[in-house]
């Protein structure tokens, strides 16, 4: 009795020993170790489910590890690592669930940037295709523009054919780099040495305005003479004869700030001064029409 | 009357192995387990394919504990093939997921570097 008492005793001691020696199996300290980590990290808030049946097969490990204390239970053992296994199948959903919501994320911002160029190239076209609409109104408009001077320019080609022919039953005609020239000769105009106009050439003249008038171009009007006589006298003379002309032309409908006149003196003969019909065709009067200015 | 107390405890061993019945239904169940692992995708990515591995080797284990009559151990054993199966999904689906992830993640990022 006494030995059996002692036995019993001995035993005891040996499983508080034990209680307190032997260590948990690897598959349980795993097992606790992927618990805390699925509990302690996102996992717990993305598959609470998952948690929850890895904490409760936890806890049957836990009891079937305190109910033998044996490290080769293999019952314990088993049921260590399926809690080990729902853990990580829990932290696994977790992460997938969290790739999705990635997945979800990136798919949305996609759309919203594919949104935001595509907007960004619409408002780009509006853009071009106003400036084009306006680019198209302009050229209609210069075109248009264009044509309507070209029209008025051979409107005005027109017209000065007409005049040009109308003026050369009565005047020598011609063109040179300073416009139309239309020449007078002096006798037709004026008594020698005088500047008023002879009632012929007032005749003429109305002619030559009627002509011009509502051209637009500018005019001068050149006096010369020939070289008889002082060249002051002549140039005066000159100044004089070019001043009526212009006077009167303006008296007939010429604008007066479109046309000027200018003596030449006997400068720029068109003809020998050393014989009579030379002489007869230097004193002249000349009207240039100028090309109209744009 | 020690012969009759070793005698009972061997029969009552005896009845408890062969009172536990075949885990017949477990052992379907994780057969389907191991089949949606496969079909999951497992095969193709390392770290479920070992779990599925294992799930098929303890599967093949218990049909052999099964066969010998240890219901209970074999029980056990298709326990933890069901959870290796059932991780070896998730862990296919998480690498599936993921590569998803990166791949819109890429896009957007592609679609961010032409603007």
């Amino acid at each position: 009795m006494r030995s059996g008492i002692l036995v019993s005793f001995l035993a005891a001691a040996g499983i508080v020993a034990c209680g307190g020696e032997v260590p948990a199996p690897k598959a349980l300290v795993d097992a606790r170790a992927d618990y805390a980590r699925a509990k302690g990290g996102v996992t717990l808030q993305l598959d609470p489910t998952d948690v929850h049946e890895a904490d409760l097969a936890l806890q049957k490990a836990e009891l079937a590890w305190s109910d033998s204390h044996d490290p080769n239970d293999e019952h314990a053992i088993d049921l260590a690592i399926i809690a080990q296994r729902k853990a990580q199948i829990a932290m696994a959903e977790a992460a997938a669930q969290k790739a999705q919501q990635d997945s979800q994320q990136a798919k949305s911002d996609l759309a919203a940037t594919v949104q935001a160029q595509l907007q960004a190239t619409r408002g780009q076209l509006d853009k071009t295709q106003q400036n084009l609409a306006l680019t198209q109104t302009a050229l209609q408009q210069t075109a248009a523009q264009a044509a309507e001077q070209k029209k008025e320019l051979a409107d005005l080609e027109g017209k000065l054919r007409e005049a040009r022919d109308t003026i050369a039953k009565i005047a020598a005609v011609k063109d040179d780099d300073r416009g139309m020239v239309i020449t007078l000769q002096g006798e037709v105009l004026f008594k020698t040495g005088k500047w008023d106009l002879k009632p012929a050439a007032m005749a003429k003249l109305d002619q030559i305005a009627d002509a011009l008038r509502g051209k637009e171009q500018p005019m001068v009007v050149y006096g010369f003479t020939d070289n008889v006589g002082a060249t002051d006298m002549n140039m005066d003379l000159s100044q004089k004869r070019a001043q009526s002309v212009r006077d009167y032309l303006v008296t007939k409908g010429i604008p007066s700030d479109l046309i000027q006149a200018e003596g030449k003196g006997p400068s720029s003969p068109i003809a020998e001064n050393t014989s009579v019909e030379g002489r007869a065709q230097n004193r002249r009067v000349e009207i240039v029409v100028q090309p109209k200015k744009s | 009357m020690r012969f009759v107390t070793v005698a009972l405890a061997a029969a009552g061993i005896a009845a408890c192995g062969s009172s536990f019945p075949p885990p017949n239904d477990e052992y379907s169940a994780a057969q389907a387990d191991v089949g949606r692992a496969e079909t999951g995708g497992a095969p193709g990515v390392p770290d479920a394919r070992l779990h599925l591995q294992l799930a098929q080797e303890d599967l093949q284990k218990s049909k052999g504990l099964i066969d010998g009559g240890d219901n209970k151990r074999a029980a056990d054993l298709i326990a933890v093939a069901r959870v290796e199966a059932q991780l070896a999904l998730s862990l296919a689906r998480q690498d599936q997921a993921e590569g998803q992830a990166r791949s819109a993640q890429a896009d957007l990022a592609k679609a961010k570097g032409g603007q």
